[in-house]
Parts: C-alpha cells; structure tokens; sequence
C-alpha cells in the first residue's frame, strides 16, 4: 500500500515509469508475491499483458530476470533450496570448527 | 520462533548509494543473524511520513554487499509481538548504530522500492503467507539487512517499522 492522501503524492520527475500510472499520487493498494528463485520481490502489475513468469518445477511465480535465467538453462533452483544450501554450509563449519578446536 | 518489531519513531534518514557505506542511526534499521546457520524472515515493513513540507524519499530494503559489525539499538527500539516471547540465546543483531557500516547491495539491495513523499505519505508492505524475504546467517547477500535511504529527492522526517522472525 503507498498512500499519498494525506500528501501531494511524489513529483512527476521522480515518478517510476515502471510503477503503476499513478503509483505515487493518492491510494495503491497492490498485490506483491516473492519470486521462488531470488528474493525479489514483485508488485503485480494490474495492467500488465505479457505472461508471467513462472516455474512449473517448483509451482512458484518468478521475477522476469529469473524466467528469462530459467528460458536460457532449464535449471530451476528455488531461494529456500539455496538458504537451506546455505544453513548445511553454516552447520558444517561450524562442526569443523568444534572438532579442530 | 516469535516475531519482533524492529521501530524507529522519528528520523531523518541521510540517502546513500549502493555499496557505500550506510549512515548510523539515520536508517530504518539493520537485520543480521544472530548465528552462521540461523534463519530470519521478514514480513513487514511500514513507512509513516512526518515532514511538515514535501520531501520524496526513496527508501530501499533489501541485502548488504558489506555487513555491519556490533550492531546497536541506536534510534530503534526492538521488542517481541507476543510478551511471552522467550529470548533466544542468539538473537538477530538489530538495530541502526554499528561499528563498521554496512553497504546495500547494488544487485540485493533493492528488493522492495518504497518511495513515498514524507510530507502525509504512507507505505506498507505485508507479506503474504510464505511471501516473507528469506534470510539464513549474518553473511552478505543472504543474511544481512537493511532498510535505508538511496539517493534522490530530498528524504524527510519519517518514522518506521520491521516485522521480522527468528526461526
């Protein structure tokens, strides 16, 4: 939610072409979702056309530079994989660390 | 496993670019894992405007390519959701003050875009059930935080809040 009722709303100069028409004048209230392969968050674009991304591997909406990454290599690597990759990695230095002292 | 609040009342934060070094205690705040293996999500961030005249602010959330070190309280405070929260023995290092500053990300450190004019304006951003940005550790990329100012208009007074959870 952006709510500029109470407020002159962003100038035009420091608009964002890519935001919504109006996104920083008056209410937005918009939906976002997580991209499943970055942390990325996305706003949904309500007069968006063009299809979204989305990995039928792991059953998750994706941001455009990672469909674009899943369109080139097929490789499908959900964010919570790679944080879990990363929790194993932290646990096992930190076993390392136990047993060299 | 127990959500907090991580609030500033009222600062003025000072814009910096992507991969230099955020200002102490004119932020909305650093989030860092208390452990290697820890695991933090977000799911809340709030944005009240309290200029008296227009001031577009564009503030940034996201990952550091630089991660703080000894991480204070500074202009924030931090405080459980739940009052029968039981403390954890690592907590996530919270706060605006640091010794050594952290650096936003240029590829991480933009994963919301909360621009807003200060004077009246008001941005929320909720995550929806599993939506929450995912942090593991207190290395950069994954496991270090922040909310603060990039550079561009003329940020204003403002107050705001994180919802994070220790896993």
């Amino acid at each position: 939610m952006i709510d500029h009722r109470a407020s002159p709303g962003l100038p035009d100069e420091a608009m964002n072409p890519n935001l919504p028409y109006r996104a920083g004048k008056g209410l937005l209230e918009t939906s976002t979702y997580t991209c499943g392969h970055c942390p990325q968050i996305v706003m949904m674009n309500p007069l968006r056309t063009r299809e979204r991304g989305y990995c039928r591997k792991c059953d998750h909406y994706i941001c455009d530079r990672c469909s674009g990454i899943l369109a080139a290599t097929r490789e499908c690597k959900p964010y919570k994989q790679v944080l879990d990759e990363l929790q194993e990695a932290g646990l096992k230095l930190e076993k390392e660390i136990d047993r060299n002292g | 496993m127990a959500k907090r609040s991580l609030a500033c009342r009222t600062y003025t934060p000072t814009a910096v670019a992507d991969t230099a070094a955020i200002t102490a205690d004119v932020n909305g705040g650093i989030i860092q894992g208390g452990a290697a293996t820890q695991r933090n999500k977000i799911s809340e961030i709030m944005l009240g405007g309290q200029a008296g005249a227009s001031a577009p602010t564009i503030m940034v959330a996201g990952m550091n390519s630089t991660a703080a070190t000894s991480i204070v309280l500074g202009i924030a405070e931090d405080a459980p959701l739940d009052s029968a929260t039981a403390a954890l023995a690592a907590p996530a290092a919270v706060g605006t003050g640091f010794t050594i500053a952290p650096q936003r990300s240029a590829t991480l450190g933009h994963i919301l875009q909360l621009s807003f004019n200060a004077f009246g304006g008001i941005v929320r951003w909720l995550a929806a059930p599993g939506e929450e940005i995912g942090m593991v550790g207190l290395a950069v990329d994954t496991g270090s935080f922040s909310l603060s100012a990039f550079t561009g208009g003329t940020p204003g007074l403002m107050s705001s809040h994180i919802i994070y959870e220790s896993l």
